[in-house]
């Protein structure tokens, strides 16, 4: 953990990261980046997540939101890494000292294996081509899974602010 | 007017309610703000689901009402999500936002927003066959509008 800090440290204090603190436009612009831009990546993930349980868009296949969706979803999330990545750069040691920040991390990790995992196995498991309005039980799980890790991605996002340190 | 506005902006900073936001725990606070991302987000959400159906850019094998019906509802509950809980920030420090040049901006981008979603919008979203190009244009106008407001109520922390 100390080296890890150690490099947060030297990338907080390196000449970017100070830019990027400084600046009275760069760390709201890339903040405000990577808040709005959530509702393209993590925002259509969610909907893709109802369909997959059911709950919205029942007359349209499963494959057909999938694939369609994705496109503006992937570039959601392309942003949201790299404004992100920016907003990091300029608070590493600051945010990593919150156990929030930890958490956000593994879960970001777990949603995006279980993205993989759905691509990868799930959906070509399941007969997603049949009749959109009954779907099978790995389909929803999946969707449900995917849905509560993102949520929690954000709370902690959200909450990184308000909990600064462990214990505190 | 804005005397007047201001003048009750100092009344409702006085109430009980007002009071009870502003002295709970921080992270009553912390909370509220997380359901108003939350409640945003999937306004969000749903208002880009919508414009790109709109826009002719994705589910075009199915007309824009049956596309649009549930995003619809989700997103007037996510817009009922970030008022609520936005009227409770409110409260815990009236003046604080009022004085607040980008919590202005915001109020107004609301309700320009409010009103093309209310008129324009929801003629075009329930039109079999509306005109493509009134169509694009409307949810064009929305994004923008509704992305304004995101953008000037982020700024709110750094005016």
């Amino acid at each position: 953990m100390s080296v890890l800090t150690e490099l947060a440290e030297r990338l907080q204090d390196s000449q970017i990261g100070d830019a990027i603190a400084e600046s009275r436009y760069l760390f709201p612009i890339f903040e405000g980046t990577h808040l709005l831009s959530l509702s393209f990546s993590v925002g259509l993930i969610i909907l893709t997540d109802l369909r997959l349980m059911g709950l919205i868009l029942r007359h349209v296949p499963v494959t057909e939101v999938l694939r369609q969706l994705r496109p503006y979803a992937l570039g959601g999330f392309v942003v949201v890494f790299l404004s992100g990545g920016l907003v990091f750069w300029s608070e590493a040691a600051t945010v990593m000292a919150s156990p929030l920040w930890t958490i956000k991390m593994v879960l970001v990790a777990l949603g995006g294996l279980n993205a993989l995992y759905f691509e990868l196995v799930i959906a070509k498991r399941a007969d997603l081509d049949g009749n959109p309005e009954v779907l099978p039980r790995s389909v929803k799980c999946a969707g449900l899974a995917s849905m509560s890790i993102w949520m929690l991605v954000i709370i902690c996002g959200r909450l990184l602010a308000y909990i600064p340190r462990w214990g505190g | 007017m804005g005397v007047a506005l201001r003048d009750i902006v100092v009344r409702i900073q006085h109430t009980a309610l007002s009071h009870a936001v502003s002295e709970s725990n921080h992270l009553v606070i912390a909370g509220l703000q997380v359901l108003h991302v939350f409640g945003f987000l999937l306004l969000l959400a749903s208002l880009t689901l919508m414009s790109l159906r709109l826009l002719g850019l994705v589910l075009t094998e199915h007309t824009v009402p049956r596309v649009v019906r549930e995003p619809a509802r989700l997103m007037r509950a996510g817009l009922t999500l970030a008022v609520t809980s936005g009227v409770l920030i409110f409260l815990s420090g009236p003046e604080h936002y009022y004085d607040n040049g980008a919590f202005d901006v915001k109020m107004l981008l609301l309700l320009a927003a409010l009103t093309v979603q209310a008129t324009l919008y929801r003629r075009v979203a329930a039109a079999e066959h509306a005109s493509p190009i009134l169509a694009r244009a409307t949810a064009t106008v929305s994004l923008l509008l509704w992305f304004g407001v995101g953008i000037a109520g982020r700024a709110i922390g750094f005016v």
